[in-house]
């Protein structure tokens, strides 16, 4: 295995007020996408300011292409492509001014690929960067972190205000260019479709912590959402179980790993088990960071409502 | 385009394009030494991710669905896949035990879904 282009060691920033990043254990392989996962809040612009060395850690270490953020950030953004989350940056110029301005700064600067991306995402160059929408933005700073050709793209929520056509064209724009080249992308995002389309590892954070990390195809193979009826059966169970839900007479499993010996087991207690179905992404995020209450008998049906409309 | 994915339907990118490839050759649709799209053209044309394609192809060469020159391009391969039968029952037997319960659940006789299976075997046969 070669080396990881991303590690975190017990990575951990506390502000005053949260502990934004909590330990955090992260492995990025190089040629992935990966779709980095949480909810608003859930640290995951902190943790890609820290991968930057653009704050410093509290406790724990990270490396990015094998440098110390702490030490190297210099050497880590010659190397790296970061789109920011606020896409704010230069009020006053127009993106052809941007682009003059930027490419110095990149030995691997491409204009072949600045000509062929403003063709495909559709960008206007000449209008000042204060009169662009949200979206226009967006598409100014992707071009300038592709345009670098970069080993590691960092985005930190790319799609945001982008139309379906232009995310779809970015897809496309992104496995022909960037990853054929074998660079890595590390993505942050809520989109969850598009991570799904284009990921293929995922972690998955909240309040800091990382709930899951591994290959985005083993976790669909090993999710499975299992639906049994029965009476008195387990509102938790192993490990792998990691959201249990009540509908009336039912109860609906979502299972991290080894679902057949799960289902085998609530058979055993009596359980008849009508449905073993695989889980999409989304799903999946949704078992992991909802906040479950309690499951009382009589919050059970609303509960499922909540469950099935994101089903 | 021969294929589509949907990556939110719950089953790995990577299996859907080996279950398509699977169905065209069975179905005649694809021949042998057909020319496949490479990994970097199939991966752009479904703006999905290269590893993800580059895993399925791995999956078709290893079935011996497909066959790939280094550096000259994948093609459909010649002949029926080389597969143990104990290896080829074990992989179909999902499916079976699926209509098995579904045909139970719609109430259909055992020898209705024996018949359905066969009549789809018979629409395979047509075409090869």
């Amino acid at each position: 295995m070669s080396e990881m282009m991303i590690t975190t060691d017990e990575l951990t920033k506390h502000y005053p007020q949260v502990r934004a990043v909590d330990g955090l254990n992260l492995r990025v392989p190089p040629g992935s996408v990966y779709g980095f996962l949480g909810r608003n809040g859930a640290g995951k612009t902190s943790t890609i300011k820290l991968l930057l060395g653009l704050t410093r850690p509290t406790a724990g270490a990270a490396r990015v292409l094998g440098l110390d953020p702490r030490r190297d950030r210099v050497a880590i953004l010659e190397r790296t492509a970061y789109v920011s989350e606020n896409k704010r940056l230069y009020e006053w110029m127009t993106p052809v001014e941007l682009l003059r301005f930027t490419r110095g700064f990149y030995t691997q600067w491409s204009d072949e690929a600045v000509a062929k991306y403003v063709r495909r995402l559709e960008i206007p160059l000449q209008q000042p960067f204060k009169t662009l929408s949200l979206g226009n933005r967006t598409k100014v700073y992707l071009l300038l972190a592709l345009a670098q050709r970069a080993d590691l793209l960092i985005l930190d929520e790319p799609t945001s205000g982008l139309d379906p056509v232009i995310v779809d064209e970015l897809l496309r724009v992104l496995a022909e260019g960037h990853l054929a080249e074998g660079g890595t992308v590390f993505l942050s995002s809520h989109q969850l479709s598009e991570v799904e389309q284009i990921a293929d590892w995922v972690g998955i954070i909240d309040q800091g912590k990382l709930l899951l990390e591994a290959g985005l195809e083993d976790i669909k193979n090993e999710f499975r959402l299992i639906t049994a009826a029965g009476e008195g059966l387990p509102a938790f169970g192993p490990p792998q179980v990691v959201s249990a839900v009540q509908a009336g007479a039912f109860w609906k499993y979502v299972v991290a790993r080894d679902a057949e010996a799960f289902a085998a087991r609530l058979q055993q207690q009596g359980a008849t088990i009508t449905d073993v179905s695989p889980l999409n992404l989304r799903q999946i995020f949704l078992a992991l960071t909802r906040k479950e209450e309690p499951c009382m008998p009589g919050n059970g049906g609303e509960r499922t409502a909540a469950v099935s409309s994101s089903i | 385009m021969l294929l589509h994915v949907n990556p939110s339907s719950g089953v790995p990118i990577y299996l859907q394009i080996e279950g398509q490839v699977k169905q065209a050759v069975a179905a005649g649709a694809l021949k042998p030494a057909d020319v496949l799209p490479s990994v970097r053209k199939l991966a752009a044309d479904l703006g999905i991710n290269p590893n993800t394609v580059a895993r399925a192809y791995q999956n078709l060469e290893r079935d011996r669905v497909i066959s790939a020159v280094p550096g000259g391009g994948t093609y459909v391969a010649d002949g029926v896949p080389g597969l143990l039968k104990t290896e080829k029952l074990r992989r179909l037997r999902p499916y079976a035990r699926q209509m098995a319960v579904e045909g139970r659940q719609l109430r259909l006789a055992p020898e209705e879904i024996v018949k359905l299976v066969q009549e789809e075997l018979a629409k395979l046969g047509e075409s090869l």
